[in-house]
């Protein structure tokens, strides 16, 4: 417990020195026009109709990585069962996972714009690596049963789904969560940059537009915004999966 | 009747070595019966225990259980195991996984029977705690009481109190004993095979002791415990009880001198 307050102090010191910093040499102007002080960035979002739209690319961001989040996580965790249920896949599931993961999000992105649609892309391109993250960390959470569990399970004579209801699903839910946890900051990098490529609204189009007509403070507004959101995903999702640590190990 | 006939099994190890850990295994057990294979570490007394929960398959030679290979044994459910790790599941409480043998035979959970098990394992009160809020005596309680809960007709014990103190070990031995006795006459055979390196524990518990060899495992002796059951406290002071530790101290360890004072002191080794 000590240690851990010490560190959260050290943490805290951490965060405040880094934006001491922020403020210094935005204010001194060491870094050009393009860093702005952090009170600059911070008097944007005191701007009613900058707050408003902001708010509203948030939103839409947010929507797309949520929902990217959840399919990428069903498709994730689909692919994991089936490859752990039938070992023969289980090989060709991974190689294939690594391969569709190696492939850069810039480059799918012009095919998901000509395939999916413009308005689909950035969710899609959240749920690819969201969908691997979530294969990786189901596949080991399920193998990460005791053995001296499964055998009093096999000696019981209980049905493979019997084993992997009550025995390996709940001893994967742990690496479950940190695989979300991973996923959920994934998830919001991979809609951004899918909203690059022509949405019709997000943060990523806001930080695009912004670099373009170089309205710098609203720029770092938008980017302050996506990694605050991010990061708040990040700790909610740790919390949780402290909890479930606890419980399922 | 369980048998097991000439069996042997080896492992291999890598592509040239294989290693044998039993060799000419021929045993029968009675129903009913309460059987001890006693031995130093390593002599293959658990691969026994898997061979006959049919984890493992014997390199030659048979098992069969009722004239069936345990799988038949285990497909309906009649088997009761308990290792020396409790093997609980972690975030179940006592009753919940006390419902997990019912729940994998995929039968009606016997509430009234698991309270039974847990009042006879004396873990009244716990049945809401979980594995890790009990000490190590009373996780092997639940464990043992698991391993009863269907009422199986072949009860597998793989070291079970093994990681305990000597105390504690003992009163759960006489615990057992009297859990085993409830069991037997409700359901009429509990044939109980015991893997165990402590000679006192052997002795107290079993009906017949098998001693084995170590590397590759083979019998070397067998002793029928001349005692009526209940066997109780003052069974383990008579003479004949001292007699028959001493001779299975001395079959473990045969370079032990003979008459030596030390063979008393190893018992609990």
């Amino acid at each position: 417990m000590r240690t851990s307050a010490l560190s959260n102090q050290y943490g805290l010191l951490g965060i405040l020195l880094f934006f001491g910093a922020w403020q210094m040499v935005g204010s001194l102007h060491l870094a050009g026009p393009s860093v702005p002080s952090l009170t600059e960035v911070w008097a944007t979002y005191r701007e009613p109709w900058k707050l408003a739209s902001l708010g509203r690319a948030a939103a839409a961001t947010l929507t797309s990585a949520a929902f990217g989040l959840c399919a990428g996580t069903v498709i994730g965790t689909g692919i994991a069962l089936v490859a752990h249920l039938v070992a023969p896949l289980r090989s060709g599931l991974d190689q294939l996972s690594v391969i569709v993961n190696a492939i850069p999000a810039v480059a799918l992105g012009p095919i998901l714009i000509v395939t999916v649609g413009r308005d689909w892309t950035p969710l899609t391109l959240a749920a690819i690596p969201v969908s691997f993250v979530m294969y990786i960390s189901v596949s080991s959470g399920l193998r990460s049963a005791n053995t001296r569990l499964q055998d009093v399970f096999q000696i019981l004579g209980a049905r493979r789904f019997v084993r992997l209801f009550y025995l390996e699903a709940p001893a994967a839910l742990p690496t479950f969560l940190s695989g979300m946890r991973i996923s959920v900051t994934a998830a919001i990098v991979g809609t951004i940059v899918g909203e690059w490529f022509g949405a019709s609204t997000g943060l990523g189009i806001v930080i695009l537009n912004t670099m373009l007509n170089f309205q710098i403070p609203l720029m770092w507004a938008a980017v302050l915004m996506a990694a605050t959101t991010s990061l708040t995903a990040y700790g909610i999702l740790g919390v949780c999966q402290r909890y479930l640590q606890e419980r399922f190990s | 009747m369980i048998e097991l006939k000439a069996v042997s099994k080896e492992f291999r190890l890598n592509r040239r070595k294989t290693l044998r850990v039993l060799d000419g295994i021929d045993l029968t057990i009675e129903a009913g019966e309460f059987v001890a294979l006693l031995g130093p570490s390593g002599c293959g007394k658990s691969t026994i225990l898997h061979l006959l929960a049919g984890l493992e398959q014997p390199t030659t030679g048979s098992v069969t259980i009722h004239g069936q290979p345990p799988a038949e044994l285990r497909a309906a459910h009649q088997l009761g195991v308990a290792f020396q790790d409790h093997a609980l599941l972690p975030w179940r409480s006592v009753q919940s996984n006390l419902e997990l043998p019912f729940q994998a035979a995929g039968v009606p959970i016997d509430r009234a029977r698991i309270k039974h098990l847990i009042q006879t394992v004396g873990l009244q009160g716990f049945e809401t705690a979980h594995p890790r809020q009990l000490s190590g005596g009373m996780r092997q309680r639940a464990a043992i009481a698991r391993s009863l809960a269907l009422g199986p007709q072949l009860l597998l014990l793989d070291e079970p109190f093994g990681a305990l103190d000597a105390v504690t070990r003992r009163h759960l031995n006489h615990e057992l004993q009297r859990i085993w006795l409830d069991q037997r006459s409700a359901t009429q055979q509990l044939t109980t095979v015991l893997v165990t390196h402590s000679v006192e524990e052997a002795a107290f518990l079993a009906d017949r002791i098998l001693v084995l060899t170590g590397r590759p495992g083979r019998f070397l002796r067998e002793y029928r415990v001349p005692f009526m059951r209940p066997h109780t406290v003052e069974h383990t002071r008579l003479e004949a009880f001292h007699r028959l530790c001493d001779e299975l101290t001395l079959c473990l360890d045969p370079d032990t001198p003979s008459g030596s004072p030390s063979s008393s002191v190893e018992m609990e080794a």
